[in-house]
């Protein structure tokens, strides 16, 4: 009986295994195969031999390096200032005394929450057509700034609450001055939730895809989201070349998952409100 | 105090600011074919949104209440049976997790990308595992059919959606006491009991705040039907948010686009004030 369970269990636990990497596996084969294989009956499984040229065509004919190359930029600046405008932010709404003031900052943070970024879309696009700063990609990494500080002031503040007040006021008492006290002692314990923050941030905006549709539009700016989009529309780019693309485009948040995942799950759970 | 005004500048600037013109909109002849001649119009766009005769409101309101119900239902279904079974350590469990995990921290929209090349009505992997296993004869138009369309976004959807609940209750299952299914197993409790008696109540606060939050956050996501369908065919897999989108991206029309956004606030904020009613009712449960 106890052994027919754990069987019973393993295979459970396979079907599920089977079905999260289905779909990645299909998307790597098809990115793999040649036009013809993609559009070839019976549907091939495996891959004939390792076809690269969705992937030639990828960088080569579509600017898709460039593309790349905005995406990283973009996510890597937004995702650092929104973590260093939060951690302020967080620290000072979790030593905040005044309870009242406190709630109402974090009451219009959590507020920002319940606002989808597409409800942005249209108001930020006529504002930033007046000032003449659509089609920046400085203009987008702004919008990317702000729309991630919230739930990284909510998570940091969570992280600070869980460090004694105590521990600083000793700091302060040896001498450290207040900001040497968060720098030195606060920020150095808090630093897994601190990164958790970061990667969740990064594959947030990495993964952003309307907000830089609507403000993006010469080629040269676009971000991997918003290339992908193009192709849908661009007659001519087959499934092999989209699949590649869509793989390229997966790689970096599966490598910052797989470092951090730890640390994202461990934020996540731990009294997030976005998912 | 001083170190909080970056973040109120940036949130002012790109967040309040244009809610609050998103409102402004929605009461003006807003749209990028007649730029000239933006001018108040009232409730029109409103009215113009409701008495759509090619995007049926009443039938984009019922799809949303589908796309977030079945959604959530399997979601959490499925979340929980991972959950469960990931409960006890075994060999490999950690490596296991993130491989399970992993859709979670993907766009949407590529995975909307991904099961829209699945659901492919000729070339699709799934017509093709179906036709081998005999279960259909024919391939099936599984996006451009209306009948099936909107159960093909909803299957990418629970994809998606399993990890999530998978983690946050797997959290709540490890901070369930050991002593305490000790304690039903020494008085005889069996698995499905313990399960119903002892496991369910002590997460149910879990339970309810994430199947709360997780309903707002997928009547807001539009990325997988926007990749896989765009709401079509024929109206059958619009939801709210897609059509909001589709108003400005599609017809240009700003004003339009806003009531749809004036709409998904409305339902956001009674909503949110069902949710803190839920949550204050719980807290003095618990104290």
């Amino acid at each position: 009986m106890k052994l027919l369970l754990k069987i019973g269990k393993a295979l459970l636990l396979g079907v599920f295994l089977i079905l999260a990497l289905g779909p990645l596996y299909w998307v790597i084969v098809t990115s793999l195969k040649g036009s013809q294989e993609i559009y070839a009956f019976p549907i091939r499984y495996l891959p004939e031999s390792l076809n690269l040229e969705n992937y030639e065509y990828l960088f080569n004919i579509s600017n898709f390096g460039m593309y790349f190359r905005n995406s990283i930029l973009i996510s890597l600046i937004a995702a650092t200032g929104a973590l260093f405008i939060s951690m302020f932010s967080g620290y000072a709404l979790s030593r905040f005394r005044e309870q009242k003031l406190k709630m109402t900052l974090l009451l219009a943070m959590y507020f920002t929450q319940i606002i989808p970024t597409y409800m942005l879309m249209s108001p930020l696009f006529t504002s930033f057509a007046k000032i003449g700063m659509t089609d920046s990609l400085l203009g987008l990494t702004m919008v990317y700034i702000a729309m991630m500080i919230a739930f990284s002031t909510i998570m940091a503040k969570s992280f600070f609450d869980r460090i004694p007040v105590a521990l600083e006021e000793a700091a302060m008492t040896d001498g450290c001055t207040r900001t040497q006290t968060l720098f030195k002692v606060v920020i150095p314990l808090t630093l897994p939730g601190l990164a958790a923050i970061f990667s969740f941030a990064f594959v947030n905006i990495w993964n952003e895809l309307f907000l830089a549709v609507m403000l993006l539009s010469s080629d040269h700016n676009m971000t991997v989201p918003v290339a992908l989009n193009s192709f849908i529309s661009k007659a001519g780019v087959s499934w092999g070349v989209l699949s590649a693309g869509i793989v390229v485009a997966l790689l970096p948040t599966m490598i910052v998952f797989a470092f951090a995942q730890k640390y994202i799950i461990m934020g996540l759970t731990e009294g997030a409100v976005k998912g | 105090m001083a170190i909080m005004v970056p973040a109120f500048v940036f949130l002012t600037l790109f967040v309040y600011f244009p809610i609050v013109k998103g409102v402004v909109i929605s009461f003006q002849n807003y749209t990028l074919y007649d730029m000239t001649n933006i001018h108040w119009i009232g409730l029109d766009n409103f009215r113009a949104i409701m008495t759509d005769i090619n995007f049926g409101f009443l039938q984009i309101i019922i799809n949303t209440v589908i796309w977030i119900l079945v959604s959530l239902l399997f979601q959490f279904l499925l979340g929980f049976i991972l959950a469960l079974l990931m409960k006890e350590p075994f060999r490999g469990r950690g490596i296991y997790s993130a491989l399970v995990f992993y859709p979670w921290a993907l766009s949407g929209f590529a995975i909307g990308l991904i099961w829209a090349w699945m659901f492919n009505g000729q070339f699709g992997i799934i017509n093709d595992v179906l036709l081998r296993l005999g279960l259909i004869s024919n391939n099936v138009g599984f996006l451009s059919d209306p009948r099936y369309a909107m159960v093909s976004v909803i299957v990418a959807n629970i994809w998606y959606g399993v990890p999530f609940f998978a983690i946050m209750l797997l959290a709540a299952l490890q901070s369930v006491p050991a002593e305490l299914m000790e304690a039903a197993k020494i008085d005889g409790a069996g698995p499905v009991r313990r399960l119903f008696s002892i496991t369910i109540p002590y997460i149910k606060p879990t339970i309810v705040s994430t199947t709360l939050l997780r309903t707002m956050w997928i009547m807001n996501f539009p990325d997988i039907i926007y990749a896989m369908t765009g709401g079509g065919p024929s109206n059958s897999t619009n939801i709210l948010a897609t059509q909001m989108i589709n108003k400005i991206l599609q017809f240009y029309d700003y004003g339009q686009g806003a009531a749809f956004g004036v709409v998904i606030m409305l339902i956001l904020f009674a909503y949110a004030i069902i949710y803190l009613r839920i949550s204050a009712t719980k807290e003095d449960a618990t104290i």
